[in-house]
């Protein structure tokens, strides 16, 4: 299949109130089929993008193209092109789901005949069709989200944006999102493009993914491929005591092939990894050969790896602060170039110093492993502002079927 | 930009009206609130009053209560583009190929609409209450009544729309109400006639676009106009009417075509 770009990106800036950057100069392509991601933290500048991109956002700078029209020249035809499903609600649940989806119809110039025939082929791709007279107030979150995805579709669009798709969603309706976007995707020759701040979704769904940090592209590829560019396993050792742990760490951390020992406390064994590339990256040496430059020209948003001890110190704070360091501690991670070659000899050295395991874990780096250590800080380290706070809260109220405060 | 859509126009227009039918507990809870205005202040003031005002209390301040519900629920019509804009269905508007325009004139349609359906509500149970003389005039009024109640609740969604506009925050909703509703409110006249007042507060009075409102309303229903507008004072009360509603009209869409999503 010949490629077409669907969206082109030409360095895309955006300043809020002449001092906040939340979109820095970036540009890049999507093919049409694809489904693509935005992955970062809360405030990376996710959502501008896509505002732009739908042209209810000026740019400060730079342009963009979808579909082949320019978002400064021709909005009208960017907006016919596409169909967004925004983070927050915006389906109005005094309305039942038919009516929100008539108004949309009208909203983009639908006949009559139109409506009523998309509208009844949509409510029964997302299996809404039983409950379309029923007001929205009284779905439960998934069939909102269904909903607005279906609205997002009755135009017929050319690209889908799906803004944070699954956000306060329970496992079980994120997986039947999932399939969902996948099957319009590839039924209906959809692009997508979607942000996200849970790694595991743009794993399991972007064809590529651009992760994006402080408003810059860090990295752009498929989630293979950015994978794999941390070579190398996780180990991870669980001792009985703490005090022998304590007392392996420089052990281990002594041997030529494990490239980072980093003590987990228990409750937050999560933050391993995390701990592991920080720690890394703050000492500047050590596991640098095992971390390549990543993401093309991304390099400049990185934080800059600290030398002197003033700033080692700080960063074994943040550590603390973080991974629980400070705290008591069973776990070891340890990031090893090929974890069952050196598993045995592991075991061995502990074995050694006469202390007894209590579990090991061995595992490939994942892509939260990979937005570590091209952003430097866990994807979530999340410092939402009150709003933001106040919009998960509430977009988890309407998922659990409550009322929106009005 | 996008022309305007008759049918972006509809679409709100629609929603505004499907939802101020559904929301019967407001509505109920805003015709209540008139309904003992009138009652309590209407036959307890009045009595303190006695005959002073040439008639009875209720039919002064009748025509003021049913401004007072025009005013309340025209404003907060327009106010809730904060709502809509941030969390709600005009962020769907927004990325749909229809102009602002359209979309805040369905806006300002519906508002009125809505806000002078309530206060033909309350015209309806003060001439039960007995506020008015029922006469071939007063029948005349009413369709006047009809046609003023549409002109400024139109003036009032549109500054509602300025304000929800210019104001990023929800929070300061509250500030809206104590600093733009009850003062707009408590100057109009609906209580006390200008010409009783101290100078200065008449010089306020004549301030409030909302003054010449009661006017015309008591005007069309009681058929009685302060003095203090001169011989002239119907067409100077329904000029600045007129020309409110349309400044508000303008500075709403304005600000709302501005502000961003």
């Amino acid at each position: 299949m010949k490629k077409i770009s669907i969206i082109e990106v030409k360095e895309l800036t955006r300043v809020f109130n002449g001092e906040v950057t939340a979109v820095d100069n970036i540009s890049f392509t999507v093919e049409e089929g694809e489904i693509f991601g935005f992955l970062g933290p809360n405030g990376a500048g996710k959502t501008t993008t896509l505002n732009m991109l739908a042209t209810i956002l000026r740019p400060t700078n730079g342009t963009a193209s979808v579909n082949g029209f320019d978002i400064h020249e021709d909005p009208d035809s960017v907006r016919r092109s596409i169909g967004f499903v925004f983070q927050d609600p915006t389906l109005d649940i005094e309305l039942t789901g038919r009516e929100n989806l008539d108004f949309h119809g009208r909203l983009y110039g639908l006949s009559k005949k139109e409506r009523e025939e998309r509208i009844a082929e949509i409510l029964e791709v997302v299996q809404l069709t039983d409950r379309a007279d029923a007001y929205v107030k009284t779905y439960s979150g998934g069939m909102k989200r269904r909903l607005e995805i279906a609205r997002g579709l009755l135009h017929y669009p050319k690209v889908l944006f799906l803004d944070e798709p699954t956000l306060g969603l329970d496992p079980q309706t994120r997986r039947a999102i999932w399939d969902y976007i996948q099957k319009l995707n590839q039924e209906h020759n959809v692009t997508i493009i979607l942000t996200t701040h849970y790694t595991e979704e743009a794993d399991h769904l972007c064809d590529r993914i651009q992760i994006i940090d402080f408003g810059k592209i860090v990295a752009l590829d498929t989630p293979d491929n950015l994978k794999a560019t941390l070579e190398g396993d996780i180990v991870g050792l669980t001792f009985k005591e703490t005090a022998e742990a304590q007392k392996m760490l420089p052990i281990l951390n002594e041997i030529d092939w494990v490239n980072s020992a980093i003590p987990v406390s228990g409750e937050n064994s999560q933050a391993g990894m995390s701990s592991m590339i920080q720690m890394m990256r703050s000492m500047g040496g050590g596991g640098g050969e095992m971390m390549p430059a990543m993401g093309g020209g991304g390099g400049g948003g990185h934080p800059s790896m600290p030398k002197d001890p003033e700033k080692i110190t700080e960063a074994m704070k943040m550590m603390a602060e973080h991974g629980g360091l400070m705290r008591s501690f069973r776990n070891i991670h340890l990031l090893v170039d090929d974890a069952s070659k050196r598993l045995p000899e592991i075991i061995k050295r502990v074995d050694k110093v006469g202390i007894e395991l209590a579990s090991v874990t061995m595992n490939k780096p994942s892509l939260d492993d990979v937005f570590l250590s091209v952003t430097g800080r866990r994807i979530r380290d999340e410092q939402g502002s009150m709003m933001s706070m106040f919009r998960r809260f509430r977009t988890m109220r309407q998922a659990r079927g409550g009322r929106t405060p009005r | 930009m996008e022309p305007i859509s008759g049918q972006a126009i509809y679409v709100v227009l629609l929603r505004e009206l499907k939802r101020f039918w559904r929301a019967k507990p407001r509505l109920i809870a805003s015709i209540a609130q008139s309904f003992f205005f009138l009652l309590i202040l209407g036959f307890g003031i009045g009595g303190l009053f006695g005959g002073a005002l040439g008639g009875s209390y209720l039919t002064y301040i009748a025509p003021g209560i049913i401004a007072m519900s025009l005013l309340f629920a025209s404003v907060f019509s327009g106010v809730s583009v904060i709502f809509d804009r941030q969390f709600g269905f005009f962020k769907e508007m927004l990325v749909a190929p229809v102009s602002r325009t359209s979309i805040i004139s369905g806006k300002i349609f519906g508002g009125a609409l809505t806000a002078s359906i309530q206060g033909f509500l309350i015209l309806v149970i003060s001439t039960l209450l007995g506020a008015y003389v029922i006469d071939f005039r007063f029948a005349l009024g009413v369709f006047g009544a009809v046609g003023v109640m549409l002109l400024i609740t139109a003036g009032f969604v549109g500054l509602g729309v300025a304000i929800g506009s210019a104001l990023t925050d929800f929070h300061a909703f509250q500030l809206i109400t104590t600093f733009v509703m009850w003062p707009l409110f408590m100057l109009s006249g609906v209580f006390f006639p200008i010409e009783t007042a101290p100078l200065p507060l008449q010089i306020v009075m004549l301030g409030d676009p909302l003054f010449y409102g009661v006017e015309l309303l008591r005007f069309c229903l009681v058929g009685t106009i302060t003095p203090i507008l001169g011989p002239f004072g119907l067409f100077i009360a329904l000029g600045v009417i007129v020309g409110f509603t349309l400044a508000m009209i303008a500075v709403g869409t304005v600000l709302f075509a501005r502000a961003e999503a």
